[in-house]
């Protein structure tokens, strides 16, 4: 490639996209996440591992004695008085689960915790593809259907619900106690299990639809080249089909993995069900509770950094290690045309009635968090006890009635919709000049619209305090101190939302965009330039008329999982709660549920990011007339 | 209408050379074909003179002028795409004005443009259709028209009737030769199907392996090969290998183990002498099983396999050693094991020397 190609390749167009894209891209997520990573490295001594040592040291953070208690069985008696007056002694018998253990320390158990649920989402994801992609049975589409309810993002209150369920006074115990009566040991369980069964339960559908895609365009032939040569059942599956379907899965594994480590929807949640305990010790945690602490930059602990870029290097050496595996994986299916219907079978009585009890246990488990929350936000339920006891609207009604929260309202339309335009924008000039341009380093261009899928919430949350903190500082009592103002995150953490939410979803918009590109062959454009268009001229004529589904659809995704983000919301949120979103006012009510009452208008807010996202997968879906594997990397 | 002109242009797309220092004229209002097997470099070469890829090393000429370096939109060409590339979100008047539209006509001249192209191709009356709703026959004339309506200097075609059923491929072809030769205009043709190639083009590049071959008229081309590519590409033929005895004016004689072949030589610029090794091309239909007049060279051998293909059947004669594809009528009654003469005659005989069989094609540059 020489210069006189390079330089053909940069006219007005294409320096204009790729000014725009590498412009957002650079000052909104490496600018920050490199501050980032130059204060965890330098201390008063200069450059060192000071912050390191001094974390990993701790042996809250690293546990030098584990605690390994999973199971307690306390027996306990307590007096209670009789309504006669007579005091009794009455047994209390408890099975504790993850009460007091397991905790190796916030670090371990954070990658204890993801690596667990990437293990059992992955499990549970495979299964649940390989029955839907292999097996034709009554229903089939129905739970179809069913098997993504987990997927709606209902932060904080999900996990508010399980725990509220699961808690000693709660509806299983109450099942298994008083009304089946097969034990009488109240079963609680907290801590670590409590976090990875939450974390299970809603991630498992990244890995399902993942995997799904990969079984559904495996080339039905080669499963029948291998029957034709003697393979069958288990072995056909652990030789042709499983290696086959690895890409999907092993995509899906990865996101569950980081997804789990970033997340705070479980153990805020858990706090407002349970209060303190081990489900806050986790990296993700700790860093949301020092800044939710603090005033200033000044007062935060460096161990923060040390652990945000720990956080940073594990979820990157996974998204890296997928990225070499995928594409080594990414078998081409080298189909000579041919007869291509999909291996769709009858299961016999037995594998009918395997299929069913597995799949129905898995919907009403999976989906329990979701009609909980509905639950919630309908009757009286999170004041009465057990079970709810009168329908009312009351809570639906402060969504329009009380004005925090048609504040916080407001503040996430805003934000989501600014930046999907930011998104639209970015999106469409990245994956044009990544499609169509030769330009030596647009791989570096590439990587940069897809990677925040791949990085936690929370680093980017960090990384913009740190920079834009001292960017305010830098500009103050110069003449440009007003956009360092504009900028500060303690002043203006709104602002630095859209901006987070821009290139935290960027990635939805850019591969829907690609992926239209891919499907529209170059022809069109070349034709175009031939009769004498510019490229500017086929860009706007020809390119984006024929992706506009494509971009409609991302930018509807976009805009969904900008009004449901939870890392930089809640972070950045706190600075300034006037500015905070949806997701902030809902953290804010479930961990202070102890005025009680107030999660049934978190409820309501999950109901109302229900609906949203209902919408918005609809009429995407019609706008593409496909489902798409939305969470796919 | 120019004349279009390649000076030494060399492509490669990493390893692979796709055009190997092409030199090549095309003459103004010429019908030109390139010619080749897939992945021989001709479609390389048309996307150059488009501008759609530029050569790494070369020039490229319209008349005097040096648009080596010009974009695509600046050439005025006009191209038909393999795959038609029509705007799926554009109803036929739309893909054929757009053109038009970008050189700022004013409407009703792009209306009546328009309309008379359409006319020209038999489209009259389907300019509100989408693409979609055409047959490929149609669709293609749609892309044959909006090439054509800005009335470009060259006219381009890349396969156009590739994706088009065999009975409309040929009313196809008539069809854009009788455009080509009404409008006059410099047309340049890509194909790999060598039948379509003679029939449609004044002149045909043959092209192997990003080199050019040999460019000629079609019979000439076919009549004359000048090497072992040129000759098999263009229909069957038997070849064989053999030592010159004698070179006589045009005839040349070569022997060929016990077997002594005369021939002619595909040009008089290629000089052969005594000694030298050879090759003579022997096209299957122009035997004959009767000795029908003078100068003809013999052959006799055993009839080894049959193939009856309709028009004729081919045979296999094995003449000591040798295989030679004969053709005979159909009729003609022979089974395997027979033994069989047949005749053909000098004139049909192409012998060039062996150095020639792999040589490409030089066009001298004109200082």
């Amino acid at each position: 490639m020489n210069l006189k190609s390079i330089r053909r390749e940069f006219d007005k167009l294409t320096i204009v996209q790729l000014f725009i894209a590498l412009f957002i891209l650079i000052f909104f997520l490496v600018t920050p996440i490199a501050s980032l990573l130059v204060r965890a490295f330098i201390s008063d001594e200069g450059f060192s591992f000071k912050y390191f040592e001094i974390t990993y040291s701790d042996p809250n953070m690293i546990s030098p004695t584990p605690s390994l208690t999973v199971i307690q069985i306390l027996e306990r008696y307590k007096f209670e008085t009789l309504p006669n007056g007579t005091r009794i002694l009455i047994p209390l018998k408890t099975i504790y689960i993850g009460g007091v253990g397991p905790n190796f320390g916030y670090i371990l158990n954070s990658i204890f915790v993801s690596a667990t649920v990437m293990i059992l989402a992955s499990i549970i994801g495979l299964i649940a593809a390989f029955i839907m992609a292999r097996y034709e049975f009554p229903g089939k589409n129905i739970f179809r259907v069913l098997l993504i309810i987990p997927l709606l993002a209902t932060p904080f209150v999900n996990a508010y619900v399980i725990g509220k369920v699961l808690g000693s006074g709660g509806l299983l115990n109450y099942i298994l106690n008083d009304v089946l009566k097969v034990t009488d040991y109240t079963i609680v369980i907290v801590g670590l299990p409590a976090v990875i069964l939450v974390q299970t339960l809603s991630f498992f559908p990244i890995v399902y639809m993942n995997t799904l895609s990969s079984l559904i365009n495996i080339d039905p032939s080669l499963e029948e080249q291998a029957e034709n040569m003697g393979a069958h059942g288990f072995k056909l599956f652990r030789t042709i089909t499983f290696p086959l379907s690895l890409p999907g899965l092993a995509a899906g594994a990865t996101l569950v993995f980081i997804f789990s480590m970033e997340d705070l929807g479980a153990p805020i949640g858990l706090s407002g069900a349970f209060g303190d305990g081990l489900h806050t010790h986790l990296m993700s945690f700790y860093i949301y509770d020092e800044f939710r602490k603090v005033l200033s930059l000044e007062q935060v602990h460096a161990s923060v950094y040390a652990l945000a870029v720990t956080m940073l290097l594990i979820a990157s050496a996974a998204f890296l290690m997928i990225k070499k595996y995928v594409s080594l994986r990414q078998y081409a299916m080298l189909s000579k045309g041919g007869r291509w219907s999909p291996r769709v079978r009858r299961p016999g009585k037995k594998g009918l009635v395997a299929t069913y009890i597995f799949l129905v246990l898995l919907v009403i488990v999976s989906s329990f968090p979701q009609i909980g929350v509905v639950v919630l936000s309908i009757t009286d339920w999170a004041t009465s006890g057990i079970l709810p006891t009168k329908l009312t609207l009351e809570h639906l009604e402060s969504l329009v009635t009380k004005s925090d929260v048609t504040r916080a309202i407001m503040n996430s339309l805003t934000y989501s919709g600014v930046a999907v335009l930011i998104i639209v924008l970015t999106g469409t000039s990245a994956a044009y000049v990544v499609a169509r341009r030769k330009i030596p380093g647009k791989d570096f261009l590439d990587t940069l619209a897809t990677i925040p899928i791949a990085i936690p919430g929370i680093i980017v949350a960090v990384g913009y305090i740190v920079f834009f903190t001292l960017l305010a500082k830098t500009l103050y009592n110069t003449p440009f101190e007003s956009i360092g103002y504009t900028f500060d995150p303690f002043v203006n953490p709104g602002l630095l939302l859209m901006f987070s939410y821009s290139v935290r979803r960027l990635p939805f918009t850019a591969r829907a965009v690609f992926a239209g590109l891919q499907q529209t062959h170059v022809s069109l454009e070349e034709a175009a330039e031939n009769l004498g268009a510019s490229r500017a001229r086929t860009f706007f004529t020809i390119v984006m008329p024929l992706i506009a589904a494509n971009v409609i659809s991302g930018a509807i995704l976009s805009f969904v999982y900008s009004m449901s983000e939870v890392s930089t919301s809640v972070i950045l949120g706190s600075r300034n709660p006037s500015q905070g979103p949806i997701t902030f006012l809902m953290s804010q009510v479930i961990y202070a549920s102890a005025a009680v009452g107030t999660v049934s208008i978190a409820a309501a807010l999950g109901v109302l990011l229900m609906a949203l996202q209902i919408t918005a997968i609809s009429i995407s879906n019609y706008i593409l007339k496909q489902r798409v594997a939305f969470l796919g990397v | 209408m120019v004349n279009v002109r390649l000076e030494k242009v060399t492509k490669k797309f990493g390893e692979v050379v796709a055009a190997d220092n092409i030199t090549l004229t095309i003459r103004h209002g010429e019908f030109f074909t390139f010619l080749g097997p897939s992945g021989c470099g001709k479609t390389t070469t048309l996307r150059i003179i488009a501008g759609l890829e530029y050569p790494d090393e070369g020039k490229l000429f319209f008349d005097e002028k040096d648009i080596t370096d010009d974009p695509p939109y600046k050439r005025n060409t006009g191209m038909v795409f393999q795959n038609y590339a029509l705007w799926p979100h554009m109803t036929v008047f739309d893909n054929i004005a757009y053109g038009l539209k970008i050189r700022k006509f004013p409407k009703e001249e792009i209306r009546k443009r328009v309309l008379e192209i359409l006319d020209l191709v038999k489209l009259k009356g389907l300019e509100n259709r989408y693409p979609t709703q055409l047959s490929g026959g149609q669709q293609q004339r749609v892309a044959l028209a909006r090439a054509l309506v800005i009335e470009p200097a060259v006219l381009l075609l890349d396969e156009p009737l590739s994706n088009l059923d065999a009975k409309l491929r040929i009313e196809m072809r008539e069809e854009i030769k009788r455009i080509q030769k009404k409008l006059g205009i410099t047309t340049i043709y890509v194909t790999h199907d060598q039948e379509e190639a003679m029939v449609i083009s004044d002149r045909i590049a043959v092209m192997n392996r990003g080199k050019i071959m040999q460019v000629d008229a079609p019979k000439d081309l076919y009549r004359r090969p000048r090497n072992l590519f040129v000759a098999s590409f263009l229909g069957r033929c038997t070849i064989l290998k053999g030592i010159v005895k004698e070179v006589k004016g045009d005839l040349v004689t070569l022997i060929t183990r016990n077997l002594i072949i005369k021939g002619i030589r595909p040009s008089r610029d290629l000089s052969m002498h005594e000694g030298e090794e050879a090759v003579a091309v022997l096209r299957p239909q122009d035997f004959e099983t009767e000795r029908t007049r003078e100068n003809v060279n013999e052959i006799e051998g055993t009839v080894e396999w049959i193939s009856f293909v309709g028009p004729y059947s081919e045979l296999r004669v094995n003449v000591d050693g040798l295989k030679v594809l004969v053709n005979v009528d159909p009729d003609f009654q022979v089974k395997i094991g027979d033994r069989i003469a047949a005749y053909i005659s000098y004139d049909r005989t192409i012998i060039f020397p062996l150095r020639e069989a792999e040589t490409a094609y030089r066009e001298e540059i004109r200082v």
